[in-house]
């Protein structure tokens, strides 16, 4: 009796497990905490509170962004144009500031930059038909070109007021981590609970199906950039709280911090499967990454090729997967 | 009968005489506006600079053609750049550094092509993840320094010229651009290259090794890079980390102008050169003019959306 | 007496002017299984897909209820209570199997304003168990079986208020426990008035569950009625049509050498120990059902998918196949089964697919010699018959049989040896249909070893010297002309061993 209650417990053990495991992000998060003990024990100045808590706040800004890129990544397109949008967007948000010396107003300045250039990737990808990544790196060099061209070698300096939105704590939690984890309960909100959240899954994972059961594809897959957008608009008033002043090449290859988050979250880059979880969890690998490698005087060229390797590495452990798992013919 | 229409060759025909027709109308309107700027020896040396472009942009032409993409060839010329350099401050001979350089161009592309076929993974996602990587080493291995202090003979790829009016790049990029439409347009390897574009279950189904095929034009287009690097390092006779950045916008603009369509199947060299003249001319003009070069980004990133949007207005289903 | 739910009234659809099918009367009760027969190219799924809004008739209307309505998408067939299930599952696999049924649909909120999952699982499971089934909800789909697909598929059909629900070859990938199952999950649809149409190639199983029976040939219906007052023999009869006979005069020619032989030749989960020997001249005729496995057989042939067991003999050695290109090399071709996904590349020429698969044939110093491929493709098409367009305009423009017919020039051009037809008269008119029968005829005349998979009953007893027969992945029959009979061919596809098999 008793051997029988303990076989149906150990089961239940093993099939929650089993479930968690199956989740997108469980590889990552699972890394992610091998990381940390690992960097602890062989790193003395990691485990720090000072060293994590500047890790969080840089790892902030780019979860911000992918946070909403995810959506972008999980309905089948790509968004690479957020590092110029955020450096547009800080500009608005800085000229409005010292302008009007409203913080609030400037964020509004901002979200309303993020959210009219992202309709415009959307409309070009949807309706336009022209293949998300030409449209988004296409947009990448004309916002960069017109940032350059317009501040040239203006450096902005921002008022203590203005910069409301990144310094500073309230309640003792950095003011950043606030932003970003409303942010997180607001897309999860979206994406559990609404029916443009499910849709994007649905679309991302068979769009041949969405298209029979008459879901409105290019609405959706709209939408999910002028959120790209949005998310721009609020990490621009973020930076520029954290940071205090802004350069014209501001946010350069951003973008790419953003992809690496969301793939190495357990996003899978061509759609369909991942969860909002994933591009927080992939935004922290980054960041903890880089911070080993800072701690341990990499020099800072090597950067983007960790970047680079970590994309490959993850999309390559993906594919693996697909494959081994038996969906080739 | 709307499906004439459909034919590979009318539109083609039709469309790079139209491109022709926009390149000459640009001159024209160019050297109206900007004085002093039309002369043979200007229209030539404003080659110097898009023959690195065009070299690769030939090799992309086949690349789009068959479907894929190739992001990283900004970083790849980066890092052919930097072998280069620092070979030779390493101690080996010029000549060896050289083909140390376009080595490395071949295995960058060789690498992007394996990752894409044994893998599966989407051409996207893998020149994406490259585009980091390469430079990534490049700057690793240069720690953010430039080499310059090269021979003079060096300069023969990048400055010197033929006839005293010809730069070698050019020719180089002539003769090039001639082999490769031959090959594009009357060799079974370039009717592959379509059919793969078009339809890769039929080629498979009819015999040809796609992934061979695929890893050769990878590969073809990591050389030319390598020898784009050669041409560029001479040209600016520097050699860092930084080189080529935003190249890959710029010769994917030039390919989709020139009528190569991003989803593959169709497409032609004289259509590539056409996109290569028209874009460079234009940046030329405009940098002639006294405008700032930051406008050429904007400049070519427009150009690209509007070239493929237009394309693509001609496609018969939604994706 | 009041109106049947749903009517097809002198309902028929044209492609570029010729008709798909035509006059096509009929009305579903509620709670009734109709099953719809009919060879390949009957009409069947594009009477389906004229039902389920995907395509508009051209003629005539659908009534529902009654009253005459237009869909103009297959979500305005939804509404009207009208889902289809298609042979391939169309689910949404990264997601649970309630969040499946609710795609598209209104999701139930709780008070909070968040969506009640409790909710949508709890109705999950109710309409699955008004089935009779019993899944986890909260699975994604892709850890289901194919079968289980099948069950979620018809729950989701069922969350949409389904009335009538169109199922094709639904048990094509099941095993007969899970077919069983299917069975009296559709049981359970009559007894709730869900009127079912049921498309299958398996006329045993339409004996077991449909009332009533329809057969489409060539477009038209030709038969109608109740389940009981029909048997095998008059269902082929009608799906036929003409007697056997006179279909298409073969010359049979006498069997050279043994040119190709597998020996135990075997693929997971495709087929299994295959052991065949095919001579010189002969036509060997390869029937089944739909799923049997014959085309993965034939691409383990040729190299595409190849075999994990057993062994390939060609001319009297035992050869590694691993590659289309070992294939080619030793003389055997391939008529793929859908011409236009796999076999042309529809904007190239005539003349550029005909000449695709053996360029080097027409390559001097490395470039395509023009005057030698248009030489023989000219030949080609008057070899052929191919008419409709000259040997420069795209190959999208001809009909469904000249295009059928430069891609046999195609694979033709390499002088195969062995020569493997997957379907070749599939979608091509009656004329063309005769011609390729002829094609085929001269081919085996010259010595070479021809296979013919096809699911039309009739070509196959035409055409072949021989017939094996397989079914779900194994050899259930091997008949010689003498022992020719369609009942007994439809027996052994069905599952039934023939006595011949050894």
């Amino acid at each position: 009796m008793a051997a029988r209650a303990s076989a149906r417990k150990s089961r239940a053990i093993h099939f929650s497990v089993s479930r968690f495991t199956a989740r997108p992000e469980a590889p990552s998060l699972i890394f992610l905490a091998l990381l940390i003990v690992a960097l602890s024990a062989s790193t003395p100045e990691f485990a720090t509170v000072a060293n994590l808590r500047g890790v969080l706040e840089q790892v902030a800004v780019v979860s911000i962004v992918a946070l909403a890129v995810n959506q972008v990544v999980l309905a089948g397109e790509i968004d690479v144009s957020t590092g110029s949008l955020v450096a547009v967007c800080s500009f608005i948000y800085g000229d409005v500031a010292t302008a009007h010396g409203e913080a609030w107003l400037a964020l509004l300045a901002a979200l309303m930059t993020g959210a009219v250039v992202g309709s415009i990737n959307g409309a070009l990808a949807t309706y336009g038909r022209v293949p998300s990544i030409i449209a988004t790196i296409g947009m990448l060099f004309i916002l960069r070109g017109i940032v350059l061209l317009t501040a040239g070698a203006q450096v902005i300096n921002l008022s203590a007021d203005s910069r409301l939105f990144g310094a500073g704590t309230n309640f003792g939690i950095p003011t950043s981590l606030i932003v970003l984890a409303t942010m997180f309960i607001a897309m999860y909100a979206l994406s559990e609970h609404s029916a443009f959240g499910r849709d994007v899954y649905a679309i991302g994972g068979n769009p041949r199906a969405a298209r029979t059961v008459g879901l409105p594809i290019y609405r959706v897959r709209w939408l999910t950039f002028v959120l790209s957008g949005l998310s721009c608009g609020l990490a621009a008033a973020v930076l520029l709280g954290q940071i205090g002043q802004l350069q014209a090449t501001a946010a350069t290859g951003f973008e790419l911090k953003v992809i690496a988050a969301i793939v190495l979250g357990g996003t899978r880059i061509t759609g369909g499967r991942g969860s909002n979880a994933s591009p927080v969890i992939g935004a922290v690998l980054v960041g903890v990454i880089l911070n080993a490698l800072t701690l341990n005087r990499v020099p800072g060229s090597y950067e983007l090729l960790v970047l680079g390797a970590l994309i490959l590495g993850a999309v390559a452990f993906d594919g693996c997967r697909q494959r081994l798992l038996g969906r080739g013919r | 009968m709307p499906a004439v229409i459909l034919s590979r060759r009318l539109p083609r025909l039709d469309r790079n005489v139209g491109l022709a027709l926009v390149l000459i109308v640009e001159l024209v309107i160019i050297s109206a506006l900007v004085p002093g700027y039309f002369s043979l020896g200007g229209l030539f040396d404003a080659s110097r600079q898009f023959a690195e472009a065009g070299l690769i942009a030939l090799g992309m032409t086949l690349i789009i053609i068959t479907g894929g993409v190739d992001l990283s060839v900004g970083s790849l010329l980066a890092l052919v750049s930097v072998t280069i350099g620092f070979s030779y401050q390493a101690g080996l001979s010029l000549a060896t550094a050289i083909l140390a350089g376009v080595a490395v161009g071949a295995l960058g592309g060789f690498f992007n092509g394996v990752m894409v076929t044994a893998l599966g993974l989407h051409p996207l996602v893998v020149t994406l993840a490259t585009f980091a990587l390469y430079r990534g080493i490049a700057f690793a291995v240069s720690k953010a320094n430039a080499v310059s202090n090269f021979p003079p003979w060096f300069a023969f790829f990048g400055e010197k010229t033929i006839a005293h009016l010809v730069p070698v790049q050019l020719v180089c990029f002539v003769l090039l651009a001639v082999g490769f439409s031959i090959v594009l347009g009357r060799t079974a390897f370039g009717r592959r290259l379509y059919a793969i574009g078009h339809n890769e279950l039929t080629a498979r189904f009819s015999g040809v090794n796609t992934a061979a095929v695929k890893i050769a034009v990878y590969t073809l287009t990591g050389c030319l890079v390598g020898l784009a690097g050669v041409i560029y390092t001479s040209r600016i006779s520097s050699a860092r980390a930084n080189a080529g950045f935003g190249l890959e916008l710029t010769v994917i603009a030039m390919v989709v102008l020139g009528g190569t369509k991003i989803t593959g199947g169709s497409g032609t060299i004289l259509g590539t050169v056409l996109g290569v003249l028209i874009l460079s001319y234009l940046q030329d003009g405009l940098a002639f003019a006294g405008v700032r070069s930051d406008s050429g980004l904007i400049v070519t990133g427009a150009f690209l959306i509007v070239a493929v949007l237009l394309n693509e207005r001609f496609r018969k289903e939604p994706r | 007496m009041s109106a049947p739910p749903f009517a097809l009234r002198d309902l028929g659809k044209s492609f570029a002017g010729i008709f798909a099918c035509r006059h096509i009367d009929l009305a579903v009760a509620a709670g009734e299984v109709l099953a719809v027969v009919g060879e390949n190219g009957a009409g069947k799924s594009t009477l389906m897909k004229c039902l389920h809004g995907f395509h508009a008739p051209s003629e005539g209307c659908i009534e529902v209820d009654g009253a005459a309505v237009k869909f103009n998408s297959p979500r305005d067939a939804e509404a009207a209570g009208i889902s289809m299930i298609p042979q391939e599952l169309d689910l949404f696999a990264e997601l649970s199997v309630f969040e499946n049924l609710f795609v598209g649909q209104h999701r139930p909120r709780t008070r909070w304003g968040g969506f009640d999952r409790r909710g949508m699982q709890r109705r999950a499971k109710e309409i699955l168990g008004s089935l009779g089934v019993d899944l986890d909800v909260s699975l994604p789909v892709k850890a289901l079986s194919a079968a289980n697909g099948k069950l979620v598929e018809i729950a989701r059909a069922l969350n949409r208020d389904a009335r009538l629900i169109i199922m094709d070859e639904p048990t094509a990938a099941l095993t007969e426990r899970e077919a069983e199952r299917l069975f009296a999950v559709i049981g359970e649809l009559k007894a709730q008035g869900i009127a079912v149409i049921y498309i299958t190639h398996r006329l045993e199983e339409l004996f077991r569950i449909s009332d009533r029976i329809i057969v489409l040939r060539d477009g038209a219906l030709v038969a109608s009625g109740l389940t009981a007052n029909f048997d095998i023999p008059k269902l082929i009869h009608a799906m036929v049509g003409r007697p056997l006979e006179q279909f298409f005069a073969r010359h049979p020619h006498p069997p050279g050498e043994i040119v190709l032989e597998l020996r135990q030749l075997g693929r997971r989960g495709s087929f299994e120990r295959i052991d065949l020997q095919l001579r010189a001249g002969e036509v060997l005729g390869l029937a089944g059902l739909v799923g049997a496995g014959r085309s993965e057989l034939a691409q383990a042939i040729f190299g595409i998918a190849p075999a994990d067991s057993g062994t390939i003999w060609i001319g009297g050695q035992p050869l590694r196949i691993g590659s289309v290109a070992d294939a080619i090399a030793h003389g055997i071709a391939y008529l793929p089964e859908e011409r236009r996904s796999q076999g042309l590349v529809l904007p190239f020429s005539i003349r550029e697919n005909i000449s695709f698969a053996a360029l080097e044939h027409f390559t001097g110093w490395g470039l395509v010699d023009r005057r030698r491929e248009g030489a023989f493709a000219s030949d080609a098409l008057r070899r052929f018959g191919i008419k409709g367009a000259g040997i420069d305009a795209p190959v999208e423009v001809l009909s469904g049989g000249n295009q059928q017919k430069v891609l046999i020039a195609k694979i033709l051009a390499l002088e195969p040896k062995i020569v493997v037809f997957d379907e070749p008269t599939r979608g091509v008119d009656i004329g063309a249909k005769s011609e390729i029968y002829a094609i085929i005829d001269e081919l085996a005349r010259q010595g070479k070893a021809i296979v013919l998979i096809s699911s039309e009953m009739n070509e196959v007893l035409s055409i072949a010297d021989r017939i094996m027969v397989l079914c779900q992945g194994e050899v259930t029959g091997m008949f010689s002309r003498s022992d020719f009979s369609a009942p007994a061919i439809g027996a052994a596809a069905a599952g039934q061993r023939a006595h011949h098999v050894c």
